[in-house]
């Protein structure tokens, strides 16, 4: 900064409202939210708060798509405070930035959607639930258009912090609380590990600014400088180790299938999408524009993180019986998928993680929407049990189910095959194509448990309500569930329709909300599977936000 | 590396592969472009498919049935419209290519969803959709009462989709999806009766047979975008007579590989033992896909591919040779099968024959427009027989028959129009167009000479088999089953039995409905048989030679760059051979009078005489043992060879066991490790802090 100029006169921060106003749609909102929330009137507190929820997360998207269209012709990105140039600014509204907002704002709709009529809200207060909701969406934007050490850090604890109460929000059931106390613990570790690094890494280079640390390393590689000094590289570790928390990155992922089985399903949803993106998106901001000088030394590393991520979670995920933990592994070996392509450091490879973000969203939101419907008719519906002969019980719901399933495995005709062929050819080109084996291992491992679910959802005979088969804690899965399936051959699509039990028709409209977010994002996975195009223009812009790479 | 913001949706405008667009030489009505209409036309069958899956348990009545009619008919509207704007081009410019979706995303191969809308594919979408129309109007009576009645809708709207995406595919990937799907449609309504064992063996037979040309035109594929760089037809045709030397081996191997798919989907010796089988199907499906569309696929492909084959003269050549023995084999076989849907079976086999030979030697338009004209008179034929099988209680024993000439008038006329056309009697679409192709080889002469010859031969045993039927299906002492239905009653089976094996049966999902329709008596058989009649009477009048050359200007623009393009047999020699064709027709039908109507009893004696041969004839020709000898038997005792020493002790032993074992054993690492206590998650987590520290250390020093 200029000195001279501090000294005449005071000059305030120049701020770009127009581009900031989805931060403040997002934080004005939560607080008329917080404030509707405190009227007595139940109706007020039950139709009207998520209502309004929903209603600011829409009128934050309209934001975020206005500032999409207005962008600066030739720029990258609006920049929230401008300093001496975009390349300085705490904060840039750039394309990248505004696709993930988007994206947090599709998925909070959703959990508020999801949280209609549930239990979480209820007990503690729709007005807080949904305030918090919001507050993290707004840390997470933060967060991902950060361009400054500083706003990074605040930008996790924004959201992270409402995203501990969340998780125990359903406060008399003990599975919550335990939920929430140890994504706290955890977390609060995983940040001090961040903020630890972040400090090494200025310390080292000298700066807060993401530019400036990108110029300084890369300068430095070429003296033969700083770069080489413990102190960046266990600054870069301690960084790595941060952010695997947030993304659920093995071996730094084992609170995610603990904390995902016990929030409330709502926000272990929104949780396994929203923040997955958002960290996905500090990655790129951090390793593929500040450390990508620094691309040679950081690189291997994190692909063998994203290696045993894949096997990890993958191979976690088989023999699951709860749902949620299943998706929690899932999203686990998920992250590592998404992890190649920062690891790649190329255009392609950060248009293939924000596209696969895109698809990730859409193929988890559907079976959660699912998972929480059944979860209101039934004991055992986080079970995989309690699916079985859903296709015959429950169409709407197990037609989603099922997409999203096949989705996430990565079968041609859905969105999942094409983010995992954007990723393996972003890899293949990148020259990782040992990476690209292994996520293709990783994929084949994966049928294992998304068929298993689409196999009981069609092929098992649906059972009566019962107990569910085990506490609803933290304790191991018991025993791969190796039961016989129906046979596939010899059936008869005529002779074999299961009788429907009664009310079977009218079921399938107890809950619209939800049918609503299944179907919506089912149908979204297999348009945009078919049609991808929107999707890679949209990929294709938040790459060419980040300037400097291949 | 691809840069990934070129990909696009176009939208669905006419992308001129030549040049841009100029008003043609008269106005066609501008409702939408050729390539549009092109998209619809795929549209609705697979809309239809789609709907008719999803609401099969739903669908009240017969709605199903008229839903799928819909969707073809719209199909073939979209169609006309496609023909009607392409006509609006100068015929220069008759090749639009329209890209919906680019595939491209690695190793350079061009993968667009992308279809070529020209001439011979209008031509083609035409004749496919326009009986398919039919076909599925005289389904909806036909089927019934068919436990079945949606699925098998299903499945027909499927087949179709297939065909026109196999027809307008614009690239050999897409081609291969068509064909793939294709087989897969036709494996599905072979085996529709699932419970005959019958029909499920045929249609696993069946689909084996097509998969091995599947193979051959993969691998074709693949060589030729090895040496060409491309697999957009376009490009390739374009590339050929760059990228290889004049019938060089690389071009000769890409054509037999491209006939080995061609035979197998057409029934040609020796891939030709699905087709009898096949007849297992629905009637109507017999008549649709085992006669008028799916069979003619690998003339399309030769037709289509003509570059190629052009290119490689000896690959042309043994793809005529090959039409040519099929023609025979096929039609002596025909003189003595009982089975009526067989006959008719073996006859289409034999006149594939003749377009196969057509399209090698270079009698495009010729091959083509016997396509169409067989597929009016064939499916017209099946339908009839479908009639009289209804007729029959499902008995299809052509033993059993006779006489029904006056209990079924109109299938009765129906069947003798078909019959006439598929003899070549004039003034019959068959006796246009087959002797078409006969006289372009007459033409070319030398060794093509004696091709046209042995063309004649099998148009004299046409003739003889033809009216085998007729005489022995429509006269003579009428059979009970035609008395009683000159009384008015239909005769309906005791007890249901398969035709093939007489196992007893019932009417239950997996088998034949209880009902049986027969034309006489149901408008919507009617109106599909009497249209067909009508196109098999008239539909040859469009090429006559001297007046009138509908088919091969229209075609002209698609096989522009043949050498055979401007090879015009004078009207002349033209007509010589169809006076020469109708001769024989006339001789064949005579003797078939004579054998069966004038001296009964000629047919025993006959066989009696030539045992030796009617035993091999009968046999077909011992094709099938032949492949059950030299193929299957030894595949299947390799497979059990190394089903035991390899399969059971390496595979499932070592590789799966050791890689399955592997995974449960992870599974139950990571599973264990997940106690649920902190304290190990934060030791596993210094653990892993101190690991990346430690990689960062090591790496720095």
């Amino acid at each position: 900064m200029n000195v001279l100029a501090a000294t005449h006169h005071i000059v305030g921060p120049y701020i770009e409202w127009r581009a900031f106003s989805p931060l403040i749609v997002l934080v004005a909102g939560g607080l008329i939210v917080l404030l509707v929330g405190l009227l007595r009137p139940a109706a007020i507190r039950e139709q009207i708060v998520p209502a309004l929820t929903v209603l600011a997360f829409l009128v934050a998207l309209a934001a975020e798509i206005w500032v999409y269209h207005h962008h600066p012709r030739g720029k990258a990105g609006f920049c929230l405070i401008a300093g001496p140039g975009c390349s300085s600014a705490p904060l840039a509204m750039d394309r990248l930035a505004l696709e993930l907002d988007m994206l947090f704002a599709v998925a909070g709709i959703a959990a508020t959607l999801m949280s209609w009529r549930a239990v979480a809200p209820r007990e503690s207060g729709h007005g807080e639930y949904s305030a918090l909701l919001l507050f993290s969406v707004f840390g997470m934007s933060v967060f991902a258009s950060s361009q400054n050490l500083i706003t990074l850090f605040l930008g996790i604890e924004l959201l992270s912090i409402p995203l501990y109460i969340l998780c125990a929000s359903e406060t008399r059931r003990e599975g919550s609380l335990e939920s929430g106390l140890k994504y706290l613990v955890v977390g609060s570790v995983g940040s001090a590990t961040l903020v630890y690094g972040l400090g090494l890494v200025y310390g080292a280079t000298g700066s807060t600014d993401f530019a400036t640390i990108g110029n300084a390393l890369s300068q430095s590689k070429l003296a033969g400088g700083s770069l080489g000094s413990p102190m960046v590289f266990t600054g870069l570790g301690l960084i790595i180790v941060g952010f695997a928390f947030k993304a659920s990155v093995a071996p730094f992922h084992q609170w995610t299938p603990d904390v995902y089985e016990g929030a409330p399903t709502p926000i272990t949803a929104f949780m396994a999408t929203a923040t997955k993106a958002a960290a996905l998106a500090a990655f790129l901001r951090f390793f593929d524009v500040a450390a990508i000088g620094a691309q040679n030394t950081w690189a291997p590393l994190l692909a063998t993180i994203a290696a045993i991520t894949i096997v990890v979670g993958n191979v976690g995920a088989l023999g699951q019986s709860s749902l949620k933990r299943m998706l929690g592994y899932s999203g686990v070996a998920q992250a590592g998928y998404m992890l190649t392509g920062v690891i790649v450091g190329t255009r392609l490879g950060v248009q293939a993680t924000v596209l696969y973000l895109m698809a990730y969203l859409a193929m988890n939101l559907a079976p959660f929407a699912v998972i929480v419907a059944e979860e209101h008719e039934r004991p055992d519906g986080d079970y995989l049990s309690g699916l079985a002969g859903l296709g015959a019980r429950r169409p709407w719901l197990a037609w989603p189910m099922t997409i999203g399933m096949l989705g996430l495995a990565g079968i041609p005709g859905t969105i999942g095959f094409i983010g995992k062929f954007q990723l393996i050819s972003a890899l293949v080109s990148g020259d990782y194509t040992w990476l690209a084996i292994v996520l293709v291992i990783g994929s084949m491992i994966s049928l294992g448990y998304y068929l298993r679910v689409v196999a009981t959802i069609w092929m098992r005979p649906p059972v009566a309500l019962t107990a569910p088969v085990a506490s609803a804690g933290a304790g191991p899965a018991t025993g791969p569930g190796t039961g016989e399936l129906a046979p596939i051959a010899g059936a008869s699509p005529e002779a074999d329709e299961w009788e429907e039990g009664p009310g079977a028709a009218g079921a399938g409209l107890a809950h619209p909300q939800l049918i609503f977010v299944a179907v919506a994002f089912a149908a979204a996975t297999i348009f945009f599977g078919i049609f991808p195009a929107p999707l890679f223009h949209l990929a294709s812009h938040a790459a060419n936000a980040l300037t400097g790479l291949l | 590396m691809q840069n990934l913001a070129s990909l696009r949706v176009p939208a669905l405008d006419a992308s001129f592969c030549r040049s841009p667009t100029r008003p043609g030489p008269f106005k066609a009505p501008a409702l939408m472009t050729a390539t549009t209409a092109a998209w619809l036309v795929l549209l609705c069958p697979i809309v239809g498919t789609m709907l008719i899956a999803v609401g099969y348990a739903r669908w009240p009545g017969r709605a199903a049935g008229w839903l799928a009619t819909l969707a073809i008919g719209l199909s073939f509207v979209f169609s006309v419209i496609a023909l009607a704007s392409l006509l609006g081009h100068s015929p220069d410019h008759r090749q639009l290519t329209s890209t919906l979706w680019n595939y491209d995303f690695s190793a350079g191969v061009d993968a667009k969803l992308q279809i070529l809308v020209d001439p011979l594919s209008v031509f083609m979408i035409l004749v496919v959709s326009g009986v398919s129309t039919l076909i599925h109007l005289y389904s909806v009576t036909y089927m019934n009462q068919d436990r079945g009645f949606s699925r098998y809708f299903s499945y027909l709207n499927y087949f179709v989709f297939s065909m026109l995406l196999l027809i307008l595919a614009g690239n050999f990937l897409l081609l291969i999806v068509g064909w793939a799907f294709v087989g897969a449609a036709s494996y599905l309504l072979i085996s529709f009766w699932y419970r005959r064992t019958t029909a499920t063996r045929a249609g696993i037979k069946a689909f084996v047979i097509n998969v091995v040309g599947d193979v051959g035109l993969v691998i074709a594929t693949f060589i030729l975008f090895k040496h060409t760089g491309t697999v957009q037809f376009l490009g390739v045709f374009h590339a050929v007579p760059h990228t290889f030397a004049h019938n060089s081996t690389p071009i000769v191997l890409a054509g037999l590989l491209l006939l080995v798919g061609a035979f197998a989907k057409s029934a040609q010796v020796p891939l030709h033992t699905w087709l009898p089988d096949a007849m297992e199907g629905p009637t109507p499906v017999s008549a649709l896909i085992h006669a008028a569309t799916m069979v003619t696929a690998g003339v399309y492909l030769i037709a289509r591919t003509h570059v190629i084959f052009e290119w490689a003269p000896t690959a042309a050549d043994v793809g005529a040779i090959g039409g040519c023995l099929t023609l025979v084999v096929a039609a002596t076989v025909a003189i003595v099968m009982t089975d009526i849907k067989r006959v008719i079976a073996y006859s289409t086999m034999s006149q594939i024959g003749y377009m196969i030979m057509g399209v090698s030697v270079g009698a495009y338009s010729a091959g083509l427009f016997h396509l169409m004209t067989h597929a009016f008179f064939k499916a017209l034929l099946f339908m009839a027989a479908g009639s009289i099988i209804g007729a029959m209680a499902g008995d299809q024993s052509l033993d059993r028959m006779s006489g029904f000439r006056r209990a079924l008038p109109f299938t009765f006329v129906c069947f003798l129009v078909g019959g006439l056309a598929l003899s070549g009697l004039p003034p019959f679409s068959g006796w246009l167009s087959k002797d078409d192709i006969i006289a372009f080889l007459d033409h070319r002469g030398g060794f093509f000479l004696v091709l046209g010859i042995i063309g004649y031969a099998g148009a004299l045993l046409t003739g003889i088999y033809t009216f085998r039927i007729i005489f022995r299906a429509f006269f003579g002492e009428p059979s009970p089953e035609a008395r009683e239905l000159e009384h008015g009653h239909l005769a309906h089976a005791e007890v249901p039995r398969n035709p093939m094996t007489g196992e007893e049966e019932d009417t239950d999902v997996g088998f034949p409905g209880p009902g049986h329709f027969i034309a006489e008596r149901e408008w919507p058989m009617r109106i599909a048989m009497g249209a067909l009649a009508v196109l098999a009477l008239i539909g040859g009048l469009v090429q006559v030679p001297g007046i009138d050359d509908a088919v091969g200007k229209f075609l002209d623009p698609t096989f522009a760059d043949s050498k055979f393009a401007h090879v015009q047999v004078k009207a002349g020699p033209a007509w010589l051979g169809l006076v020469v064709g109708a001769v024989i027709a006339v001789i064949g039908i005579s003797l078939a009078y004579r054998i069966w109507i004038a001296q009964p009893g000629t047919s025993v004696r006959v066989r009696e005489r030539f045992g030796a041969a009617y035993v091999f004839l009968s046999h077909k020709w011992y094709f099938d043992e032949l492949i059950d000898f030299a193929i299957v038997r030894p595949a299947l005792w390799s497979g059990r060879m190394v089903e035991a020493v390899l399969e059971r002790s390496l595979i499932s032993g070592l590789v799966t066991g050791g890689t399955s074992g592997a995974v449960r054993a992870g599974s139950a690492a990571v599973r264990r490790a997940q106690t649920g206590f902190l304290r190990y998650y934060a030791a596993l987590m210094i653990v892993a802090l101190s690991g990346v520290a430690l990689y960062f250390l090591l790496s720095s020093s």
